[in-house]
């Protein structure tokens, strides 16, 4: 009875020290920018699998719009994207024609310029589901803060052209 | 020593495995690219499957009971029908037809492979026959004409310098590059569907975008370059081609300027003088944009097809009259050819069906009673036919070869005719291309 307990307990100890321990945070309704529940990556590491044109659509209408896209407008943008042999323009022309759409969630610059902190950290977790990291903080704050023409817009197509965003 | 001689044999021999499959029927390891005939090529395939006897032998309504005449008077030569006319008939664009202004192979063979579209098509691009049957969404297993011009030119060219245009989606998008290990995508073409890219999908989800001036282009591409600073993957297997920066700037740019222009209707339509636009077909409509694309980028190498004659599996007088739809567009394409400085005198037009359609009718009756044809690899499906047109003095005119039961090449050689044409034939390796070229049709 006493080597049985032994066993179990040796065991628990083993298996239990070689799970690897994943750290998620949910972050809840951030008021300003009205960004849904999600689970963010601790690092951009984690991201190892490419999105498909049609899972790039449908999240990158997700993230614009804080919807889900129809099912129409999925079929539909699918066949855009098919008719085209360059993937990447496609996506490039879809993005750049749902920026134009009014019903976009996206803050004006005026918006940007006074929050540039919040702005930014929105940014990331909306697009890239994480945090930025110090440096990025700090390095993206300047561009901006240097350049009175850079618009929510070009930040978030930068965003959506990313070698990251097309990983999850 | 000996260990030595076994190193030395040894690397021979590897060197040996990965050097052979390189070198050229003309024995030699790597060549210079050779002579062009000229410096672009438009194959046009005239798909959907035609048959012989409606189109070659202008055999009109005989099979049918009536009388016979030409419906392609832009790519054939003899008179029209005179009487029974199942269609409004458009005076032909071409003064002389393109049979005379280059070579008819009257009779080329599809020789092996089901006589379905996808088969029929990738035989053309490929110059290699097919038994895919099923799962066709997917690249052809040999290099298409594309890669072999890509890979093979010297210098090497980019996707912009290569097209493939279709009339429709299914598994066509997937012809402008193989799955083959030593070529695809890296050396495909690129690929546009005109009817989704510039209809109604096109100028709801492609066209009024975002408009970035240079500067902000600039602004964009600086804060994408830091992004992707901090990730270590990329997308490089993105399914489907990748152009290079500067061309894909120019497609851009070219993709945004067709869409505003088809939503002001100034893109030009390959249709007579007072025929309204509600005539136009999706065949048609693909050559409407082809030009789009031969005007602007001027491409070496450009493959397009029409389609829309299918119908004649259960529409006779359709097929009739998308026939003579195509047959004009076909003349429209040539006549902006020669209006072009670059590509006039310069190009080399290919035209050749998918495949044909059967000798005899299947049940159905269309709405003027005529029967209608289906393509199920009888002798008479494989019979198609090929016409060269060129400039004289390097494409031989007004000659005609083969004839029924004589056919003078097949649905294989097209491949290697094209790599003949823009000067690669001879780089590509000995054994890919199990056709011919039709040097019949050069001086």
């Amino acid at each position: 009875m006493k080597n049985i307990f032994l066993i179990l307990l040796f065991s628990n100890i083993l298996f239990s020290s070689c799970k690897k321990e994943v750290l998620k945070q949910t972050i809840y309704d951030n008021v300003y920018y009205e960004v849904t529940p999600v689970t963010l990556y601790t690092s951009n590491a984690e991201k190892n699998k490419q999105k498909s044109s049609l899972q790039y659509i449908s999240i990158l209408f997700s993230d614009l719009f804080n919807q889900s896209i129809p099912g129409s407008d999925l079929n539909n943008i699918g066949e855009a994207i098919v008719s085209i042999g360059d993937k990447g323009l496609a996506n490039q022309l879809i993005l750049e024609r749902l920026l134009t759409v009014p019903a976009i969630q996206i803050p004006t610059a005026t918006q940007m310029q006074a929050d540039l902190d919040g702005f930014i950290s929105s940014a990331y977790q909306r697009f890239y589901l994480r945090n930025p990291t110090e440096y990025e903080k700090i390095y993206l704050k300047n561009l901006i803060q240097n350049d009175s023409n850079i618009t929510p817009e070009i930040v978030y197509a930068a965003f959506a052209l990313s070698n990251e965003y097309m990983f999850y | 020593m000996k260990r030595r001689s076994f190193i030395k044999k040894a690397s021979i021999a590897t060197a040996g495995t990965f050097l052979a499959p390189y070198i050229l029927p003309s024995g030699r390891l790597f060549a210079a690219a050779g002579d062009r005939v000229v410096n672009h090529v438009v194959l046009v395939l005239f798909a959907g499957g035609v048959r012989h006897q409606e189109s070659v032998d202008q055999a009109y309504l005989t099979y049918q009971g009536a009388n016979s005449g030409n419906v392609m008077r832009n790519m054939f030569t003899g008179a029209a029908p005179s009487s029974n006319l199942l269609y409004t008939p458009w005076n032909p664009i071409q003064g002389s037809s393109l049979a005379s202004q280059g070579t008819f192979f009257k009779e080329l063979q599809y020789a092996q492979g089901p006589t379905g579209h996808f088969n029929g098509h990738t035989a053309a691009i490929t110059g290699n026959y097919t038994d895919t049957g099923t799962n066709l969404a997917i690249n052809p297993d040999f290099p298409t004409v594309f890669e072999y011009y890509r890979k093979h030119n010297d210098p090497a060219k980019s996707a912009i310098n290569s097209w493939w245009l279709s009339e429709g989606l299914g598994p066509y998008p997937a012809l402008n590059y193989s799955k083959h290990g030593m070529y695809g995508p890296m050396y495909g073409a690129n690929y546009l569907r005109p009817f989704s890219t510039f209809g109604n999908i096109g100028l709801d989800y492609l066209n009024n975008g975002l408009t970035l001036q240079p500067d902000d282009v600039g602004r964009l591409n600086t804060l994408k370059n830091f992004f992707d600073s901090n990730f270590d993957k990329s997308v490089s297997d993105l399914p489907g081609i990748i152009n290079n920066s500067t061309d894909k700037e120019f497609i851009h740019a070219f993709l945004k300027d067709v869409l505003n222009r088809t939503q002001n209707g100034t893109v030009e339509f390959p249709l007579p003088n007072g025929v309204p636009t509600y005539e136009m077909t999706g065949d048609l409509i693909n050559i409407q944009y082809t030009w789009e694309v031969l005007k602007n980028f001027h491409p070496e190498l450009t493959v397009i097809n029409t389609f829309n004659l299918d119908t004649c599996h259960s529409d006779f007088t359709g097929y009739i009259n998308l026939m003579h739809k195509a047959d004009y567009g076909v003349g429209w394409l040539w006549n902006k050819i020669q209006s072009d400085p670059v590509l006039q005198n310069d190009t080399i037009m290919i035209c050749l069906p998918d495949h044909g359609r059967n000798e005899l009718p299947n049940n159905i009756y269309d709405a003027n009673g005529l029967r209608a044809f289906d393509h199920t690899t009888d002798a008479n499906s494989r019979r198609v036919f090929a016409l060269i047109v060129g400039p004289a003095g390097k494409v031989n005119q007004n000659l005609v070869l083969g004839s029924a039961g004589n056919p003078v090449g097949q649905t294989i050689d097209i491949v290697p005719t094209i790599a003949h044409i823009l000067g690669f034939y001879d780089q590509i390796p000995s054994g890919m291309l199990p056709g011919q070229i039709l040097t019949q049709a050069f001086i």
